[in-house]
């Protein structure tokens, strides 16, 4: 069905972990951005991603991945109910709005308020990879792990992968019976 | 004499049986009306999201301490792999396993992770006689491999074919299932290790109701993009696990021809009848024996008469 | 055996006194009063024997490679496919087969009916073999058989069919190896026991129908668990028990008519003449039993069908299989039996009932094996799981004979009583 309806409407967004101020006036633009972002806040199987940042503004609108923070006129029908005209936010960066700490305890809490709209809003790691990987995907970019990351030692070992790959006669189980 | 003897003999056997049977199934009834806690957590699984990276699998090796797999994990042959016809299923080494579903008209193909669904009212549970399983305050169906005989009944009964047996082995056989990461991060609040190694938040960790909510949005902000259901939202009585697909559900391997209802409100026909049988039996048949033997016992009686002058 | 018998007219022995005056030891009761050459000489000179040994020197390693490494050694019992043969045929079909204890002890004892009595210690006898088997083979299937015990006193889960039918079969074993105790008693000499036995023979009697009622119920009730899972044709959620229930009524009334038939055709010599002349007549009423039973059955069996609306499911190939057994297994002996009672051919009866023990274990291996996730694939059984159900099979041929044999089962004590 419409994968592409998702990618749009998914509050997922944003991309760096960047320290980022506000200018003067109604929005802001692209060359207001630093060049590249280092993502690494996360990082643990995997390595941080070095993020072009000046090469994606040649391919997205900022409103694609800033969502209404960067002041960029709002497009979406569902977000121009409210964003219309709440105009530049003091910070466009995805960590301030993404929880790092998604499903913790504290977290989840902030669901409890019965007033809350966002009660679903995807912490930090879901924000980039659902932003990153729905583009990739319609867009044709790289989509593999690997293509952005470079796996960790860690990552080898959960995986279970590289030095940790299991040896070829490994494991036993057999969802229909084995055949002896 | 001997019939009268009997008589006395037969009432007080009849009433000491009734007694302790009935008294089993006092308590049998209590527990046939278990049901969900309200405040139970839940993962939402939304198979647009999932991209069929195996990181859940992965974890979830890694977190319940599994033996290796045969494959890496990051190996997506799996995918291609079928066993008697059948894709991929939950097996004594995996609690959990992501298989690929090729939809005709789709552009790519849709991943589904299952794992056991920790019902509201669950059928292994409700059908394990020696309660090996638990459903806890937190939402979990949680099993003791201490008081398991190993009759495997679970797996007749649970309507997902979940729970899986250490065939392999012949001293510490046991059930193997997704357990919710219980013991080790769901009682203390924490995500389920699947849930957490997720890049997508294809697994949405919450509390069961919220989750309900929160796949209506999702329907609602993106029209048209997710079917109008959300598996396991009444399936067998409701599962804590629940599944938003962009596709009919029976397009990637879950069952839709499942009950709204319990599996044990099927069973409850024949539990019904048991205090019946209990009650009634031993009275309908008492009644039988009088009539049959009615004339063996009067003569019985007036010979006895006699003796006694 | 015959031979023996032609030969030593104090053989078979039927009293505790030899016709010179002095005891028969228990030792010389266990060795059928042969000396231990004669004996062995008799038990290899009969080919049936022969065949049990060929059994067991497969079959006993085969037991011993599923203690050792486990079921997955020998069977082919899986996530998909939890029950194979040795619950399939060795509990769901024994336990019906087994249903003859509480129908004629229910007919004699509690409807006074006198003219059964001959074949009554058989049924009883009969219902206790193939009950404790039943449990044997639930031994080899369990994956921690020795926790047993652990459903009645270890960890309780009452609200489930499986705890009834644990708590019942348990029960009922021990009420039917009281039935049985008074032949041992009169055997060993034990007289006290045996009174103390026939003062609660009534209520043993009717323990047994409420715990037979039940646990015959609860077996069919076990598949309502998988209401997805057991073709619909094989599955009905309301009547499951009263299927299960009913066929046991007739199967086991058709397993006391094949034993006793088998009994005495091949151990004549062990029978009295009051059960060899009061045989073909209690066969022929045993039959009206069966017959009766059956029509019960069938018209269940089809209401069940209309009930639940699967009319649509006979047309098809699973429909075709389903007739095919309820013919086979119910109709043809159904009318053979009707028959056999109208013309008062024991032998047709006899004949009627061969096939409506097939039937039975049919339906039973239908309803846990072959229809049992009918919309996946089909499970076929590892050779050695086959060889193990026969070999236990065959053990409980050997104690049922063994205890035939000896025993005042088919034969009246002629000693004191
Ligand atoms: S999915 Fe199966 S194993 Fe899990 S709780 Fe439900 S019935 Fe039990
Ligand atoms: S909840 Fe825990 S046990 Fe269950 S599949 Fe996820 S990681 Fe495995
Ligand atoms: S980790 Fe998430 S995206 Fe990856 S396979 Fe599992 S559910 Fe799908």
């Amino acid at each position: 069905m419409c994968t592409r309806k998702m990618y749009h409407l998914t509050m997922a967004m944003a991309v760096g972990s960047m320290l980022f101020w506000p200018q003067a006036g109604w929005s802001m633009d692209a060359a207001d951005a630093p060049e590249t972002v280092e993502i690494n806040s996360l990082s643990k199987s995997y390595g941080g991603v070095h993020f072009d940042h000046a090469m994606h503004t040649g391919i997205a609108s900022c409103e694609q991945c800033h969502h209404h923070t960067t002041g960029a006129e709002v497009t979406n029908s569902n977000c121009i109910r409210c964003h219309a005209k709440t105009g530049e936010e003091d910070s466009v960066s995805c960590k301030d709005c993404h929880s790092s700490d998604r499903f913790s305890k504290k977290d989840l809490l902030k669901l409890e308020d019965p007033k809350l709209y966002h009660i679903d809003k995807p912490g930090l790691k879901a924000a980039y990879h659902l932003n990153c990987v729905g583009c990739h995907q319609k867009a044709g970019g790289p989509t593999g792990c690997q293509d952005c990351h470079t796996i960790t030692e860690a990552g080898e070992k959960m995986f279970q992968t590289g030095k940790f790959a299991p040896a070829p006669t490994a494991g036993s189980g057999h969802g229909g019976h084995s055949s002896h | 004499m001997k019939t009268t003897v009997s008589r006395r003999n037969f009432i007080k056997g009849g009433l000491a049986g009734t007694v302790a049977v009935t008294a089993l199934k006092e308590s049998s009834s209590q527990a046939a009306t278990f049901e969900g806690y309200p405040d139970g957590m839940g993962v939402l699984v939304d198979l647009t999201r999932c991209v069929g990276c195996r990181s859940c699998e992965a974890a979830c090796n890694q977190e319940q301490k599994l033996p290796p797999p045969e494959k890496p994990f990051d190996d997506f042959s799996v995918f291609d792999e079928m066993m008697h016809g059948q894709k991929r299923r939950t097996d004594e080494t995996h609690y959990t396993v992501v298989n690929r579903y090729d939809v005709p008209g789709l552009e790519h193909p849709l991943f589904r992770k299952i794992q056991c669904n920790h019902c509201q009212e669950p059928a292994c549970l409700t059908s394990c006689f020696v309660n090996a399983y638990t459903k806890t305050p937190e939402g979990a169906v949680i099993y003791n491999p201490n008081v398991c005989v190993g009759c495997r009944t679970c797996m007749i009964a649970c309507p997902f074919y979940i729970p899986t047996f250490k065939y392999s082995s012949a001293f510490n056989p046991r059930i193997m299932k997704c357990i919710f990461c219980y013991d080790t991060r769901l009682k203390d609040g924490k995500p389920p290790a699947c849930v957490e190694a997720c890049p997508q938040e294809a697994l949405t960790f919450g509390k069961r109701n919220d989750l309900i909510k929160i796949g209506r949005q999702r329907m609602v902000e993106t029209p048209g993009k997710y079917e109008d259901h959300i598996y396991g939202e009444h399936e067998v009585g409701g599962t804590a696990w629940m599944y938003l697909s962009s596709v009919p559900f029976d397009k990637v391997g879950l069952d839709t021809h499942l009950p709204k209802e319990p599996i044990l409100n099927f069973v409850k026909d024949f539990l019904g009848i048991v205090p019946m049988v209990l009650t009634i039996w031993p009275a309908l048949f008492a009644g039988f024996h009088l009539l049959a033997t009615r004339k063996d016992w009067l003569k019985n009686k007036n010979d006895d008469a006699h003796e006694e002058e | 055996m015959r031979f023996f018998s032609h030969q030593r007219p104090e053989i078979p022995i039927v009293d505790h006194i030899k016709p010179d005056g002095s005891q028969w030891t228990i030792k010389e009761k266990l060795w059928l009063g042969l000396s231990s050459g004669d004996y062995f000489k008799q038990f290899f000179r009969n080919p049936v024997n022969w065949l049990m040994i060929a059994i067991f020197v497969i079959g006993v390693p085969l037991i011993a490679q599923r203690y050792i490494y486990g079921l997955d050694a020998v069977t082919h019992g899986s996530d998909d496919y939890p029950w194979g043969l040795f619950l399939g045929f060795g509990l769901f079909g024994m336990v019906p087969l087994s249903a003859s204890g509480f129908m004629l002890g229910t007919t004699c004892e509690l409807f006074g009916r006198k003219d059964f009595h001959p074949i009554e210690r058989l049924a009883l006898l009969n219902g206790l073999l193939g009950y404790f088997f039943a449990v044997l083979f639930l031994e080899v299937d369990l994956g921690m058989w020795w926790r047993l015990p652990y459903p009645m006193f270890v960890s309780l889960g009452p609200a489930a069919v499986l705890f009834l039918v644990a708590w019942h079969v348990a029960t009922y074993l021990s009420v039917q190896i009281a039935e049985v105790l008074p032949a041992f008693f009169e055997w060993i000499g034990w007289l006290k026991g045996k009174r103390v036995i026939r003062k609660m023979v009534l209520g043993l009697t009717i323990a047994g129908i409420i715990l037979s009622t039940l646990h015959q119920g609860a077996l069919g009730a076990l598949f309502t668990y998988a209401p997805g899972k057991v073709h619909p044709l094989w599955f009905s959620s309301n009547f499951q028990w009263i299927h299960f229930f009913c066929s046991s009524i007739f199967a086991g009334l058709s397993m006391v008519i094949v034993s006793s038939t088998l009994i005495r055709n091949f151990a004549g010599w062990r029978c009295d003449d009051h059960f060899k002349n009061s045989l073909d007549d209690i066969t022929v009423k045993l039959g009206k039993g069966c017959s009766l039973a059956m029509i019960t059955y069938l018209v269940i069996k089809i209401v069940a069908v209309a009930h639940d609306q699967e009319w649509d499911y006979l047309l098809t190939g699973w429909g075709s299989y389903y007739m095919l057994e309820l013919g086979i297994g119910v109709i043809l002996p159904m009318f053979m039996f009707a028959f056999g009672v109208r013309n008062n051919s024991a032998g047709l009866v006899r004949f009627a009932a061969w096939i409506a023990v097939f039937g039975i274990i049919w339906n039973r291996l239908n309803t846990a094996l072959v229809c049992f996730n009918w919309q996946l694939y089909q499970e076929i059984p590892h050779w050695k799981e086959v060889w193990i159900t026969i070999t236990i099979y065959s053990l409980y041929f050997l104690t049922y004979r063994f205890i035939v044999y000896r025993l005042p089962i088919v034969y009246e004590w002629k000693g004191e009583k």
